[in-house]
């Protein structure tokens, strides 16, 4: 190309820092300002709360860490789901509370595992698979039955048969649990390891060393794999991966395969550290793993397990600490972050803003 | 020579590709511009500028003396800024009327409680707005299908009726994007005919992007050239036919440079 | 050959409508108010009509109506998909719970009150609250509408969402709300003033002349509703519901737009809150959940966006179903076959259902707009009057 437009490409790359009209640089400052105030907001919350309660706030930080894990598994199949059909899967967390129910008729009922011996972990990692198939089966399920029919429709019309769907799945809920929550005991060793003043109980080092493991194959699933490949070709562009000999439609039911067997991982882990089971789970967690999921940057899979964690966090801190809103007003919480993240960055903390092209 | 609408210094830029680079172009008052270049030049970027749909990097537009680029899209249709789409975006659920009406959404004045109360002012107004949409609907050609759901007309009346909802808007400017895709000879000569028609009986300029080069020559008054997002050419239609710049744009090196 | 002028057909099916509206108000408030409790009527007819459409389950299906009226001007003819519409009838609900209630006792207002000047509390006349609560509601309206201005449809399904579970959680916990008491929490407010209507304040068991007054409700919001939709104001709501960016490109200035749909949607939210309020005769904070925003929706759909004739359809028979008609049907059921299904728990499976059905097989609603049919499907343009029209214009 000729020199003037290396100069005048050059010129306009500098100004990228603030670069627009007016209008524009206003709109990125508001931006700017917003992420300083709340990101310092959240800092000084956080040190009071340290300086007040040291061991409090360890202690609660770590349950909270480890509900974020669940809520990270949960939401990497919202987060699956929407990255290749731009679809917001309101039945998602109803899955993950099926398959609650169904970990504990499968570890409970019919393995009778109630105990924490060798038996009782073997029957854990067994129905770990079980849980797995099932979430996996359930949601390509859905997929095939309900969505798939209208991948071409206009927007209002998926989005309404997916919150459709979360009833229905609230009512076989409903039917297998019954209507009041259920207590189940564990196979997971009691006990605490203790570090200082704080104590970290088994299940939280149980819940890790399970959870850890499935993200990373997750992780090596969707890098390494011709159809994870063919996964994150399709969410880019479907027509284009089409073109290239993608079946999408089988492309497609391995994402919601994926996404339904970490729900079930979640369902099984959730079971077995909490303990019960009830038909509206669903509804609560599954709103908290979505959040989760837009804080990290829909889309992206380490955002769903950042953005998991800290809402996990960030909830465990509300819940537990001395200067926070409490237990009563968690749920409000969450979802005031999920609101300021939409207004002020939907991209979240990981994604990229699209600047779309008309 | 006033400009009705001047665009100065434009830069374009998405992520990392330059789209428009530093393009200056003015629209005489009254006047048929057109903007072309190959396929990708950034034609259709600039035009989007042009209306408010893009804000751009760098750069300000302006119109009637007043600075309007940051102006959200819908205060600029408002002040005189009408534009068409390249595939047509009517809206084709409601009426061809009501297109227009839609257009006149601006610059009418009731507000909630006179449309719900129906008052003699709200009654006049619509009645006032449905006569001139008749009037424009008329003068574009499609004044049949007043009552017809938009989607339903044929394609060529489709173009017409989305000319006409631009002209719904009172502009000062009216901007095409590739108006006379898909006609045939004929009706790009009739479209022709409309816009000599259109510039001479009222106060507008018009400004268009186009591929076909029969029309472009046959109607602008001035022809401006883009090529990867810069202006290569500017001026009459027999300069622009000549400049080598711009047939070297179009078509490549001659074979004997390429050696 | 005579055009089919759309619009003359609308204003004609509307009219019919209104007419077929009236009549059939006209006989349930006759029905309820003289022909139910008159003592000649033969006991198998009065257990019936109670086992199958109490006056109860009328009333309160009205109520639905006149809030999917509302919801059905955010989502039918804006297209802004809300999933949070129950904040508006709570707080529409609260209103009166403050307005017409011994809950600020330690005031002593009254405005055309329908109880004795020294109650505690403050008691406004019924009608006025009515219009306040509605106001309240859309200023709340523009409140949850502004953060969701710039979104897509999903996101903003989600913020709607968002604030109908924060609003509601709000009033639960309103017992100690930073130190105030806007709620009585999980108590509620009990005892709401009655209406006044001229002679009289309508007691718990005027069922007739409430079932009147909440049918007059629903026709304001079916009148402000079409009067909207026939002037500016409702063309841009459709132009954004089909295409926001031309329209913004035509002059609709969107937010605004989006806004104003926001406020008068809430507005009906309001209205129903209020009226509830009466009917239940207090303000119970566990009523208010996610699952009426979502059968509010699904009033709505199965309706036919945007037409308020199928909205009203839908809702009261949705209603009824929810309210009374499973557990009325589940009672028969089990009578004739002495079976002891649980059939009101039915009701997730039930809107779950017509939800995902009504998407997948009729888009447009039982009673279609007619413009939302085409919109909803690959428009299928009769090839008939296709090359018809092509020979009217002589190509």
């Amino acid at each position: 190309m000729n020199e003037g437009n290396g100069v005048t490409l050059a010129k306009a790359v500098e100004a990228k820092k603030f670069s627009g009209t007016p209008g524009q640089i206003r709109q990125q400052r508001i931006e700017r300002v917003g992420a300083i105030v709340f990101s310092a907001l959240f800092a000084v919350w956080m040190l009071v709360n340290l300086f007040a309660a040291p061991e409090q706030f360890a202690q609660v930080a770590i349950s909270g860490l480890r509900n974020g894990l669940i809520y990270a598994l949960i939401a990497l199949g919202y987060t699956l789901v929407y990255g290749i059909i731009e679809l917001i899967n309101f039945a998602h967390g109803d899955l993950f509370m099926l398959s609650a129910i169904f970990s504990s008729f499968f570890i409970t009922y019919w393995m009778g595992a109630e105990e924490s011996n060798s038996y009782g972990w073997f029957a854990f990692g067994l129905c770990l698979i079980a849980v797995m198939v099932f979430g996996a089966v359930v949601n390509v399920l859905i997929e095939r039955l309900a969505y798939r029919r209208l991948r071409h429709a206009p927007r209002l019309a998926p989005l309404i048969t997916a919150v459709g769907m979360s009833f229905l799945l609230n009512f076989v809920g409903l039917k297998w649990n019954g209507s009041t929550p259920r207590q189940w005991p564990t196979v997971i060793p009691s006990g605490d390891i203790n570090i200082g003043d704080v104590r970290i109980s088994m299940i939280t080092i149980w819940l890790f060393l399970v959870g850890f493991p499935l993200l990373l194959a997750l992780n090596y699933l969707v890098t390494n794999t011709k159809q994870g490949k063919a996964m994150r070709a399709t969410s880019q562009d479907r027509d284009a991966s089409t073109l290239m000999g993608i079946n999408v439609n089988k492309t497609i039911a391995f994402t919601f395969a994926l996404g339904g067997a970490m729900a079930g991982a979640a369902g099984l882990l959730y079971q077995q550290s909490i303990g019960t089971t009830s038909y509206n789970l669903g509804f609560q967690l599954g709103l908290i793993a979505f959040t989760s999921a837009v804080l990290g940057g829909i889309g992206n899979l380490w955002g769903a397990v950042v953005g998991g964690l800290l809402i996990g966090l960030i909830q465990g801190l509300n819940d537990g600490l001395p200067y926070a809103f409490g237990q009563a007003w968690s749920q409000s919480v969450v979802f005031t972050i999920l609101i300021i993240i939409l207004v002020f960055k939907p991209a979240g903390l990981l994604g990229k803003a699209v600047t779309e092209k008309v | 020579m006033a400009n009705v609408l001047e665009a100065q210094n434009i830069s374009v830029q998405f992520g990392g590709l330059l789209a428009v680079n530093n393009v200056t172009f003015d629209i005489p008052k009254k006047s048929i511009v057109s903007l072309i270049g190959p396929n990708g030049a950034g034609k259709t970027t600039f035009f989007n500028v042009l209306t408010g749909l893009y804000k751009p990097s760098a750069g300000k537009i302006v119109y009637g003396g007043k600075e309007i680029t940051d102006l959200p899209p819908h205060k600029i249709a408002e002040i005189g800024i009408a534009r068409t789409f390249q595939n047509i975006r009517l809206f084709g659920l409601m009426t061809a009327q009501e297109n227009l009406l839609v257009a006149m959404h601006s610059h009418l004045k009731a507000g909630i409680t006179a449309t719900i109360l129906r008052t003699p002012k709200q009654r006049k107004e619509e009645r006032e707005a449905e006569a001139k949409a008749q009037e424009i609907l008329d003068f574009a050609g499609v004044g049949k299908w007043t009552h017809e759901f938009a989607r339903n007309l044929s394609y060529g009346d489709q173009r017409r009726l989305e000319v006409a909802r631009a002209l719904a808007l009172n502009p000062k400017v009216l901007l095409l994007d590739e108006p006379t895709a898909g006609m045939n000879a004929q009706e790009s000569q009739v479209f022709i005919d409309f816009i000599n028609k259109l510039v001479a009986e009222r106060d507008i300029a018009v400004m268009l992007i186009e591929h076909d080069m029969k029309v472009v020559m046959a109607v602008s008054q001035r022809i401006t050239v883009l090529d990867q997002g810069e202006k290569i050419a500017e001026g009459s239609p027999a300069e622009i036919k000549s400049n080598p710049r711009v047939i070297e744009a179009y078509l490549g090196k001659p074979k004997a440079a390429r050696k | 050959m005579a055009k089919a002028s759309v619009a003359n057909n609308v204003t004609r099916s509307n009219r019919k409508w209104i007419i077929g509206y009236s009549i059939t108000g006209f006989i349930l408030f006759i029905t309820y108010q003289f022909l139910i409790p008159w003592e000649g009527l033969p006991l198998g007819i009065y257990d019936a009509v109670y086992r199958w459409m109490p006056p109860t389950a009328i009333n309160e299906s009205l109520v639905y109506v006149i809030m999917a009226l509302g919801l059905n001007i955010v989502v039918g003819y804006a297209g802004l998909l809300d999933l949070g519409y129950v904040a508006f009838w709570a707080i529409g609900g609260y209103t009166a719970g403050w307005f017409m209630s011994e809950f600020f006792y330690f005031l002593n207002i009254n405005f055309f009150g329908s109880v004795p000047a020294e109650a505690p509390g403050i008691h406004i006349n019924f009608w006025m609250v009515l219009i306040i609560g509605g106001f309240i509601c859309a200023l709340f309206g523009v409140l949850i509408g502004a953060p969701t201005l710039r979104l897509k449809s999903d996101y903003l399904a989600l913020v709607t969402l968002g604030f109908g579970e924060i609003i509601p959680q709000v009033f639960f916990n309103g017992e100690n709300f930073f130190g105030f008491n806007i709620s009585n929490g999980t108590k509620g407010i009990v005892g709401v003033d009655s209406i006044p209507v001229g002679v009289k304040d309508l007691g718990p068991f005027d069922f007739g002349w409430k079932l009147l007054i909440f049918l007059l409700l629903a026709a304001v919001m079916v009148f402000v509703s079409l009067r909207l939709r026939k002037g500016r104001l409702g063309r841009a709501w459709l132009a954004i519901r089909e295409d926001e960016l031309a329209a913004s490109m035509m002059g609709v200035p969107l937010m605004r737009t989006k806004l104003a749909a926001y406020a008068v949607g809430a507005f009906a939210g309001g209205l129903g809150g209020v009226a509830f309020a009466t009917h239940v005769n207090g303000v119970y904070a566990e009523r208010f959940n996610f699952t009426i925003s979502i059968f509010l929706l699904a009033m709505v759909v199965l309706g036919g966006m945007g037409n308020v004739w199928g909205v009203i359809l839908g809702a009261f028979i949705l209603s009824w179903v929810n309210g009374n008609g499973l557990s009325a049907f589940g009672q028969l059921y089990n009578e004739q076959f002495g079976t002891e299904v649980d059939f009101a728990s039915f009701t997730f499976l039930l809107f779950g259902l017509v939800l995902i059905l009504m998407m997948l097989f009729k888009r447009e609603g039982l009673l279609p707009e007619s413009r939302l049919k085409l919109m909803l499907h690959e428009g299928e343009l009769d090839d008939e009057d296709a090359s018809a029209s092509k020979k009217k214009v002589g190509k």
